[in-house]
């Protein structure tokens, strides 16, 4: 996964004792009351979350200019809407008629910050990636986009808002999701796939509107690579994920001759620290927290 | 209303801001970078562009342009560092009992976003006016009673709580923020009520951090405390710096705690989200009307307040 963004003199400590403080706020000197059904992620990690962002950018952004331009967003909603591939239409008055399929992603990340200039490229724009798996059958018949109520396509704000390009999105794992169902359910290889699978479509949609945001669609292709980051947490564990879009073209007739393909990088899940015991928290991890802190401070090289 | 609050907390209002926050507000040096067109912005994005609809409801622009001010302020971090000393605890639940001439009255519950510091805010008036609020007299409003609308229920426990655990780094109240965010209107606070509800709350979270500092007697305080307080509904902001001089509120004689409140500040008059057509001319654009900055000032220097 490549370097994110330079951290020369990093005050290290004065940064963990910032995460450290926002943990221990949260988990443990705040009086909470219990927490709700299946709701334990707004309990305590997502505020957790929503502290250590803050506390960490305002504490950074002596460093990257980028940061004091930018515009944060709590709870903002992500849209997408494209086409890709082909189906006939079963019953109806249209039957027996090829149409596009139709996609759309309703995303709902915990936090997201927005900056006025692109974050520069990692790989240039015609590298040739690999291969993409095929999937032949109706995407209704996986446990996703069965319903799909109004097309939409949304960054979070309007196009008139400047910060129209993204920087950074952070994921909330919900509790149905947690890992302890996973380690009951005997599935622990399937936790690593929720982390990537949250990162990859969220960071799809958000980098794909932004694109369209800025006047590219599937007949006119993207000329410049847009890119944005994700970091997916529980709480506890942190994923990191890099998401590059080379190409809009995916409905079926320009995805013909479109050798370009969108990459993913991204991390599988690590802990940031061990348990929070006594206002003391035990086993933090530093890299979880350099490779944050590495994330945020990302930016052109001009700026 | 605030006059109500007033007796119960014993406290004498000032008018405007203390001389203090005023020249935290003036000196240019606690500006941002492009204050005025940042704050525009962040208006902009809350109350226009923030939603797939046409126009984005209260309960979502309120929140928003909240979150918005604040990282504008936290920005300011770059210059003085120890700003980073801060947290904010939203869902906090503060605890507070006191006795007001043979009335006990508490203050409990949820209520705001309470904005911790390390290091206290310090005390806002001199001695002396501290000392001449004691020819203060009350306003009392007979015939009716001071508890007037206040919920009477039986509560067994007379508590007193911060919201944290002992040891909490961040242990001084800074600023407490209220947002109305209801979508409509009876469901919000008036903005009298709103100032009445900010001194409540800001006297309840004082009197609390006293009793943990200095113990349950009643008693004139050495080291004032001072607590601030903002409430917005999305576009009309109210400020309150409020000091607690004294924990000695049985009767209504003797020193009194002190309160400055500037109301009704608008931070702009009017956010059009559409153009308003007359007769298929533009009469008015779309865009953010009658803006006033020193609104956001003042709310940055109650922010720096206690820091610089």
């Amino acid at each position: 996964e490549p370097a994110a963004g330079a951290a020369p003199n990093l005050d290290l400590g004065e940064l963990r004792s910032l995460a450290c403080d926002a943990l221990l706020q949260e988990s443990f000197y705040q009086h909470k009351k219990r927490p709700f059904l299946y709701r334990d992620h707004d309990h305590t990690p997502g505020p957790f979350l929503t502290q250590l962002v803050s506390s960490l950018s305002s504490s950074l952004c002596g460093r990257n200019p980028l940061l004091t331009a930018s515009s944060p967003d709590i709870k903002p909603e992500v849209n997408y809407y494209w086409h890709h591939g082909e189906e006939v239409v079963v019953h109806g008055y249209r039957k027996g008629r090829v149409d596009p399929v139709r996609f759309q992603i309703d995303d709902k990340p915990h936090l997201q910050i927005r900056i006025p200039k692109q974050l520069p490229e990692i790989v240039p724009l015609e590298s040739d990636l690999g291969d993409v798996p095929v999937i032949n059958h109706k995407p209704s018949k996986l446990p996703l986009f069965k319903k799909q109520y109004e097309n939409k396509v949304f960054i979070g704000s309007k196009v008139a808002d400047r910060c129209c390009y993204g920087h950074t999105q952070f994921h909330l794992i919900p509790d149905k999701l947690k890992r302890e169902r996973f380690v009951r359910a005997r599935l622990e290889d399937q936790i690593e796939v929720v982390y990537r699978a949250n990162g990859i479509a969220s960071l799809f949609a958000w980098t794909a509107a932004q694109a369209m945001y800025q006047g590219f669609w599937s007949e006119a292709d993207v000329t410049r690579p847009f890119v944005s980051q994700a970091v997916v947490t529980d709480g506890k564990y942190f994923a990191f994920f890099c998401y590059q879009l080379n190409t809009l073209a995916l409905s079926v007739e320009t995805i013909q001759n479109n050798p370009r393909k969108n990459i993913c990088w991204g991390t599988d899940s690590k802990p940031l620290y061990d348990v929070v015991e006594d206002g003391n928290v035990k086993g933090f991890n530093d890299e979880v927290l350099l490779h944050l802190v590495r994330f945020l401070l990302n930016r052109p090289k001009e700026v | 209303g605030v006059r109500q609050a007033q007796w119960l907390t014993k406290t004498k209002l000032v008018e405007g801001l203390p001389p203090q926050v005023l020249s935290i507000m003036d000196n240019p040096a606690h500006q941002l970078e492009n204050q005025e067109e940042r704050v525009m912005h962040a208006i902009s994005h809350a109350r226009l562009w923030n939603t797939t609809e046409v126009a984005p409801r209260r309960q979502y622009y309120c929140p928003v342009l909240f979150e918005d001010l604040m990282h504008l302020c936290r920005l300011m971090s770059a210059k003085y560092p120890s700003l980073t000393k801060r947290m904010l605890a939203r869902n906090y639940k503060i605890a507070a009992t006191w006795e007001r001439e043979s009335i006990l009255l508490q203050v409990r519950g949820l209520n705001g976003m309470l904005m911790n510091s390390v290091a206290p805010i310090p005390p806002v008036a001199s001695k002396e006016e501290i000392l001449a609020t004691e020819e203060h007299v009350l306003e009392t409003f007979y015939p009716i009673s001071p508890t007037i609308d206040l919920q009477e229920v039986n509560v067994y426990k007379e508590l007193n709580d911060m919201g944290f655990r002992d040891g909490y780094p961040y242990s001084h109240p800074h600023t407490l923020f209220f947002l109305e965010s209801a979508n409509i209107r009876p469901d919000r606070f008036r903005p009298e009520q709103l100032r009445a509800k900010m001194l409540m709350f800001a006297f309840g979270n004082a009197l609390a951090k006293a009793k943990v500092l200095y113990g349950n007697d009643p008693k004139v305080l050495e080291q004032p405390i001072v607590v601030q307080s903002v409430g917005t509904d999305g576009q009309l902001f109210q400020f309150m710096v409020f000091q607690l001089n004294t924990t000695d509120l049985v009767s209504s004689d003797g020193i009194k705690n002190l309160v400055w409140i500037d109301s009704d500040q608008n931070l702009y008059e009017k956010a059009q989200c559409v153009p308003e057509i007359k007769k298929r001319v533009v009469t008015k654009p779309a865009g953010i009307y009658g803006f006033q900055p020193d609104t956001f000032k003042k709310f940055l220097a109650l922010y720096l307040h206690g820091t610089v």
